[in-house]
């Protein structure tokens, strides 16, 4: 086997991995503010799928609009999700693992009343290949791969730089401490869902495109960020991006020997290796 | 400056804080002792907002704070070094620092108070770039006590400073707090179970027992005490 094939199937890989890395940084850091695991998080991915179909395929807003259009939309989404319904459950996991199972079926259900049960095709922004050094890589593809490349720098740029970033961050070590400094604990925990559900959304509108969207296209990605958070670490963020680089060098490799329906299964094989080996995942601290 | 009122605490059907009042006055260091579990720690959560008081008022110069929730209570000049250091582990020293400002808007303000916190604890200022997971015992406490200073504060709440420290660096954290407030005239609620040195920093203490008050008065005095002497300073 060549070396070209090699990198061939890693780049392929690599290149929806990093979209499910956004899923992954969504539940991640709303996981590490109010110390809940939102089930319903897939749920806002599909919203930003149908965002993205009305605005993009149907109004025929321009193909970066759109995706602004469905990171801002979502994320309003999620605020209020929080606001109305999370903000009481802040640390009480079994709650709200409960409340988010019922959003999710609330939100699959309330898909197909709204937008029917049919896929909805969107049309690729992009279409051609380009050649580099002999690979051979779809524009779509790169596209993608670079905006939720974009989109990861921009919230590590975010959470470290900006004040609201700042203050997440101390609500994720130790709310508490962060309220007795003077954060405003309820209004981090909104907007932290907020962003979340935001990162969510684009990765919704930036695979709406590649694949078709429906009320349950949030299961697959968000299957896959849990395999990316359980690898890299419950908790941290720099352990989803790691996760997801192994999880995308891992499927893209895998799809050489096997067909795609196969591949999905690497994934589940890789979480039982890291926990039998780690439990904690590979950065995982506590 | 302080005055609490009555304050009661529960949790659940369990009285923590069984009606406690305590006062203090402008630039005054004043201590509570008393042995673990007896509420003292929950008194102190309940006046900077981290629990909800089920009675009683909490007033804070001159304004009734007892409803606030802590990030307006801080901003108004309470500023509370929690028990156990409750730092940021994934966070540098100065990163810890400059939460301690995270209300304050005055930039130039922030870089003074943060070079007077360095000058004031030079360990800090060597460690500075070393994340504050990885300090010591002594210098996650002064990190503790740096880190409500920034946030400029006319009133100081430490919670057990002393907990687990050796006698030399209790001494030394002694001496900062007295330092603290002479210069900068900042009145400090000081929270203890080492009773010895609580008794010899404040000018006056209260005894706390099972939620209440049981004792108080000029620290002097209640050194002398039989059963503070019993009970706390070792006969």
């Amino acid at each position: 086997m060549s070396i070209d094939l090699l990198v061939q199937a890693l780049l392929n890989g690599f290149g929806l991995a990093m979209v499910y890395v956004l899923v992954a940084l969504g539940l991640t850091l709303i996981f590490s503010i109010l110390e809940i695991i939102n089930f319903a998080h897939g749920e806002f991915y599909m919203l930003g799928g149908y965002v993205t179909y009305y605005a993009y395929a149907l109004f025929g807003l321009n193909y970066f609009a759109t995706l602004g259009l469905a990171i801002l939309t979502v994320g309003l989404a999620g605020v209020v999700a929080e606001r109305l319904i999370f903000h009481d459950l802040r640390g009480k996991a079994l709650n709200a693992f409960i409340v988010s199972l019922g959003l999710l079926w609330v939100m699959q259900a309330g898909a197909q009343l709204a937008f029917g049960v049919l896929d909805k095709p969107v049309p690729s922004a992009f279409s051609g290949i380009v050649r580099v050094l002999g690979l051979v890589i779809s524009v779509e593809r790169l596209v993608v791969t670079l905006s939720a490349i974009v989109l990861i720098v921009a919230l590590y740029l975010f959470l470290r730089l900006s004040r609201p970033g700042r203050a997440m961050r101390a609500v994720a070590q130790d709310a508490d401490a962060a309220a007795l400094q003077g954060v405003n604990i309820e209004a981090v925990a909104a907007l932290g869902f907020g962003v979340g559900c935001a990162l969510a959304g684009g990765a919704g509108g930036l695979l709406a495109p590649v694949f078709a969207v429906s009320p349950a296209m949030g299961a697959l990605p968000v299957v896959k960020a849990f395999i990316i958070i359980i690898v890299g670490g419950m908790g941290s963020l720099p352990g989803a991006v790691l996760g997801g680089l192994l999880l995308g060098g891992v499927e893209g490799l895998g799809a050489l020997f096997m067909g795609s329906a196969a591949v999905n299964i690497l994934g589940f094989l890789m979480v039982i290796a890291v926990l039998l080996v780690r439990p904690r995942g590979l950065v995982g601290g506590a | 400056m302080l005055e609490l009122t009555d304050l009661r605490v529960h949790y659940g059907n369990v009285a923590a804080v069984d009606g406690v009042s305590v006062t203090v006055e402008e630039g005054e260091i004043v201590a509570i002792i008393g042995p673990n579990g007896a509420g003292k720690t929950s008194t102190l959560r309940a006046l900077s907002g981290l629990v909800r008081a089920s009675g009683g008022r909490v007033v804070f110069r001159g304004v009734d704070i007892s409803r606030w929730r802590p990030h307006r209570i801080v901003a108004l000049g309470l500023s509370h070094a929690p028990e156990g250091r409750r730092l940021f582990p994934q966070m540098t020293v100065i990163e810890n620092l400059r939460m301690g400002a995270y209300r304050r808007r005055d930039g130039l303000a922030i870089e003074r108070s943060l070079a007077e916190v360095l000058e004031r604890f030079p360990r800090l200022a060597e460690r500075r770039r070393q994340l504050a997971g990885t300090l010591s015992g002594g210098e996650q406490q002064m990190l503790t006590i740096g880190r409500a200073l920034m946030s400029d504060p006319t009133m100081l709440v430490l919670d057990e400073p002393s907990f687990g420290l050796a006698p030399l660096i209790v001494r030394e954290i002694r001496t900062i707090v007295e330092s603290i407030n002479r210069d900068r005239k900042v009145a400090v609620l000081l929270v203890e179970q080492n009773a010895r040195m609580a008794l010899a920093v404040a000018a006056r203490a209260y005894v706390m027992e099972t939620g209440r008050i049981v004792l108080s008065g000029p620290a002097a005095a209640l050194r002398e005490s039989p059963h503070v002497k019993a009970a706390y300073l070792g006969g």
